[in-house]
This record gives C-alpha cells, structure tokens and sequence, in this order.
C-alpha cells in the first residue's frame, strides 16, 4: 500500500536530489553576474548583491569569443544537417532492405562505439593531416557526423514504418531516391527531430575533435576557448563564468524547448555518439 | 531478349546495390577515420614514429610498450584510470538505478523532476569542470563557506569547539581524485537514470499486482519482478559507463588539469600529452593499444557476467 506519508517522504528526497543538480549550476550563473571584488570576497554570498553585466562585457571585449561562438554554431549546425542525411540513409538501409552483409554492417557500426577517438588520438590526427584537413573545420564537422547511435536511432524508429507505404509507392514507380525523399524523411520527423538535437548537444559542447585538428585561434571552438582559461597558473574567473554562460545559453534553450524528445531519444537509443 | 526483360534485370541490379548506396557516406567515414586509424595505431605502436615523421618509420618491435611500462607517470595514469573505472562504475550504477526508481514513485511534478534531473547531461564537460573548480575554488568557494557555516553553526550548539580550518579542497590529490568521481556522477547520472527508467515503466503494472496479492513487500517486489526486468538496461548501462569513464579526458582539463602532482592525471590525458607535446606517436599509440585491451577485458566480463545470470 502506498501511504500518503511516504508519498511524502519520496517528495522530499526528490526535492533535496533536485538541489543537488540545481544549486551548483545555479552558483555559477549567480557568481557570473558579480564584480571582481564581489567574485574574490572572503564573506562571499550567493547571489550577487549588485548585479551587473560587467563580466559578459569584458569577455565578449576581449579575444575573439564573438567569433568562437559562430564557429562552434557553424560547425554544430552545419554537422548536425549531414549527420541528419547520412544516418536516416544508413538506418533506412539498415532497417528496410535485404542484403548481403548486413548483418556484419550493423556489427562493425555498433563495434565502432569501442573504439574511441578518445584513445587513437594520435592515428586519427595523422589521417586528418594525411587529407590535408587539419586547421580546418570541417575536421570536425564531417568525421564525428557519422555516429554508430544516430544509425541505431534511425534503425529502430524505421522499423515501424509500415513495409506497404514503400511497396505501394514502388508499385507506383517511384524510384527509391523518391521514396526516401518523399515517404520515408516525412514519416521520420520525430526521429530525426531527436538526432537533430542530440547531434547538435554533441558538436556544440565537443571538445576532443577540435583539440587534435584546430591549429589557428581564429578557428578555435567555443569549448577550446574556455579550456584555455584555465591552466597552471590558475583560472580567470571573471572570463571563464561569464563565457561558461554563454555555452550553457544555447543548450538551456533546445533543452526547456525540445525537453520531450530529448528524454525519449535516450529512451529510444539508449546510447550515445 | 526484349527491352523489357533488360531493363527488369538493370531494375533487380540496382535494387540491389541502392541499399550499399545509402549506407556508403556512413561506413566510408566509419573507415576512414576510425577503423583505419585504430589499426594503423596498432602499427605505430611498434615503430619508432614521431609527431614529425613523415615517410616510413622504424620497426622497434616491442620496444614501446617495454619503454611505456617503465614509465612511472604512464603507470600511474593507468592505476589512476583502472581505479577510477572500478569505484565510479558500480557507483553510478547505483545512483542512476536510485535515481530512477525515485522518480517512479507516484509523486508530484515528475515531469519537473526528471527534467532538472537529467538537465546537468546537457553541459559540456569543460564547463562542468569550471562548474566544479570554481564551487571547490580557495578557502571561500561555495564549498568551503559552507562547511563554514555548519561549522559555526554545531559551535553556536556547543558540539564543537575548535576554530574552523577550510578544507584543502583540489590541492589535495586524494579529494581532487573523490572529486573527479562526484562531479561525473554529478553530470552523467541523469543519462543513464533515463535508461532505467525507460526499462521500469516497460514492466507490466499486472506482475506487481500479482505479486502484491501473494502478499510479496517492497523489497521482494525489487528483488524478484524490477531487477530481473532491467537485465537488458543493466547491461547496457554498466557497458557504457566503463567506456565512459576509460576515455575521461575534457572534465580534467578544467576541472583538476590532472593535478595536484598527477593525483587526476587519467591516461587519455597523459595519451595527449606523450602524443602531442612530446611527439612520441609510437609510444602514445602503444598505450592506445594497451587501454583498447583494458576496455575490452572489462566489457566482456561485464558481457560473460550478464549472459551468465541469464540462466537465472
């Protein structure tokens, strides 16, 4: 039997678990909005007692955080349009088709995911460097577009399309390009919709990819940047907080917005890129 | 032959070759920059390459990993990483599992709660680490202000006396590395509590009702219908953190820098560091190749110990 005291009791444990993920967050953010002296005080408060921009001024003053922001949109956006293309074609392949070797194909996808960049740096610099893509954006915009979870995503959400739409439209003489542009990317919006999302969350806040293959700080990332406010010689604050806003900005958004299928992708896919 | 007939055949070639077509862009990017890199990382691992070298290599054999394995930082960086895996897996197992059997009780604002739960996935992992850093920062971060006020506060009580000592916080390598563990679990859990939860809500409602009415308590009910019904989610869970946490490298960066004196220093860093500042492309792969062996010993256990519960 449930109880209402134990209802309760679990509403209260849930609460004090929802601080736990709230409060830190909220600090930063908080602390992002104080003044030098404020920030560094030896009584220091949670919320600002004078609120002010002055932070987010100086950092978007100095250094090119303007520009790093747009490179990290434009390699996130651009990405996430070709991870969308690449990976409906691999799970419609995946999902709808009888053919030689497909179930080696989906073995070596899915084996793809214990093999992280992570670990084989260094090869994979040399290949980026070997197709002359190092210090080049799309470095890291068109090798992490393929995700062995987008296809599995894809896979699956495909896989209750009905068969008869795609044989009916055969009969019809469409060709299979037609049928994949008009029949099959309409009736997998919400799946892509939950890719689109995910890819983007992947690219806005990678950071590997860009460490091994951007070179100029003209072309660094927004992750870059913040990474290298911080080092031996301690952290500057005022810029790190204020920028670390900035990153969360974009996210915090598509996540109120898009909160749904973000929490039913991870159901559907159960992994990730 | 007639043109009908021609062009039948033509129809069943191209039928079968569409499906290699959708798959192509996919698997030439698979290939090429992670399937060739890995195995060409295998073969560097017993060259002599540098960051520099440019035409062939030298075969140094096993020269590397002999080297490798006498470098003290490399050995630590494995044990730091080896233990890392084993005290934050089973952790985070637990907490995501807790997590979401929490979040299944019929409660108020679920949809909030499971949403601000999961809300900390969505930040990039070097933000974490400034999070993190800067809530841990000095003797007046949030942290240490307040055990400060608890302090004060059990003195006002009388159950302490001493004057407060703020808590060394990140330069102290043992707290640094408890830290790295809280902050992912602090970060992370939320994804794979999803993962479960996703599993609990798929159980039929009527096998604890059947249960219920045999007159099985909550604890019976966990332990015989919830924790059978999650094998699948269990497995894929414990897998994915394991390889989660072997490649740990960005939440470092900012959060630790791998200190105080290498205390959080994991082997992906240390990977970079042989790699790209002391251009040791044979060595750095000869560690690459000795984690993807750790990785995959740890997955097939995780692998033989979840199809041998199956018999159950």
């Amino acid at each position: 039997m449930i109880t209402k005291r134990f209802v309760w009791k679990v509403q209260i444990i849930a609460t004090f678990v929802f601080l736990i993920f709230l409060v830190p967050v909220l600090y930063t953010i908080a602390s992002a909005f104080k003044d030098m002296t404020e920030l560094f005080s030896t009584t220091p408060t949670f919320f600002p007692k004078q609120w002010t921009l002055a932070n987010f001024i100086h950092v978007l003053s100095i250094g090119d955080y303007t520009l790093y922001i747009l490179n990290s949109l434009f390699v996130a956006t651009t990405s996430t349009i070709i991870a969308i293309v690449i990976n409906t074609m691999s799970g419609y392949a995946l999902a709808k088709y009888k053919f030689k070797g497909a179930t080696i194909i989906m073995i070596v996808i899915l084996s793809t995911i214990m093999l992280p960049l992570e670990i084989f740096m260094a090869p994979i610099f040399k290949v980026i460097t070997f197709f002359g893509m190092y210090d080049s954006l799309w470095a890291i915009i068109i090798p992490p577009a393929a995700t062995p979870t987008g296809i599995f995503l894809m896979r699956q959400y495909l896989l209750t399309i009905p068969d008869d739409i795609i044989d009916s439209a055969r009969i019809d003489g469409a060709s299979e390009w037609q049928i994949f542009l008009r029949i099959i990317i309409p009736n997998a919006k919400p799946a892509i919709a939950t890719l689109a999302i995910f890819s983007f969350m992947w690219r806005w806040n990678d950071y590997v990819w860009p460490l091994i293959s951007i070179f100029s700080p003209k072309k660094q990332t927004l992750q870059l940047a913040i990474a290298n406010l911080t080092g031996e010689y301690g952290t500057d604050y005022t810029s790190a907080l204020a920028i670390s806003v900035f990153s969360m900005i974009p996210m915090l958004l598509i996540f109120v917005t898009f909160q749904r299928s973000f929490i039913q992708g991870t159901v559907d896919s159960g992994m990730k890129g | 032959m007639t043109s009908k007939v021609l062009s039948y055949k033509k129809y069943k070639f191209k039928q079968k070759i569409i499906p290699y077509i959708f798959l192509a862009p996919n698997l030439l990017i698979f290939t090429i920059f992670i399937i060739f890199p890995a195995l060409i990382g295998i073969v560097y691992s017993f060259t002599d390459r540098t960051l520099f070298t440019f035409g062939n290599a030298n075969f140094v054999g096993f020269q590397n990993y002999i080297t490798i394995f006498n470098d003290p930082f490399f050995i630590k960086a494995l044990w730091n990483t080896v233990g890392l895996a084993l005290v934050t897996v089973p952790l985070m197992f637990v907490v995501s599992l807790l997590l979401a059997v929490l979040l299944k009780q019929p409660i108020k604002a679920l949809g909030f709660y499971r949403a601000t739960y999961y809300w900390p996935v969505m930040i990039s992992a070097i933000v974490v680490g400034i999070i993190w850093q800067w809530i841990l920062a000095g003797n007046y971060g949030l942290f240490n202000t307040t055990l400060q006020g608890l302090h004060n506060f059990f003195k006002s009580l009388g159950l302490v006396s001493s004057t407060f000592t703020p808590s060394p916080t990140l330069s102290d390598g043992r707290f640094a590395w408890i830290a790295v563990v809280f902050a992912i679990l602090w970060s992370r859990a939320g994804y794979y509590m999803i993962i479960f939860l996703a599993a609990l809500l798929s159980i039929p409602v009527s096998l604890y009702e059947a249960a219920e009415m045999d007159g099985a308590n909550k604890f019976q009910k966990f332990r015989f219908i919830t924790y059978p019904s999650l094998k699948a989610a269990r497995t894929m869970v414990l897998i994915l953190v394991t390889m989660e946490v072997f490649k740990i490298y960005p939440l470092v960066v900012t959060f630790t820098g791998g200190g105080p004196f290498r205390a959080t220093e994991f082997t992906v860093q240390y990977i970079y560091k042989v790699a790209f500042q002391h251009y040791q492309i044979g060595q750095a792969s000869a560690m690459s190749v000795i984690m993807l062996l750790i990785v995959t010993t740890f997955s097939g256990i995780i692998f033989f110990l979840s199809k041998r519960g199956e018999g159950q």
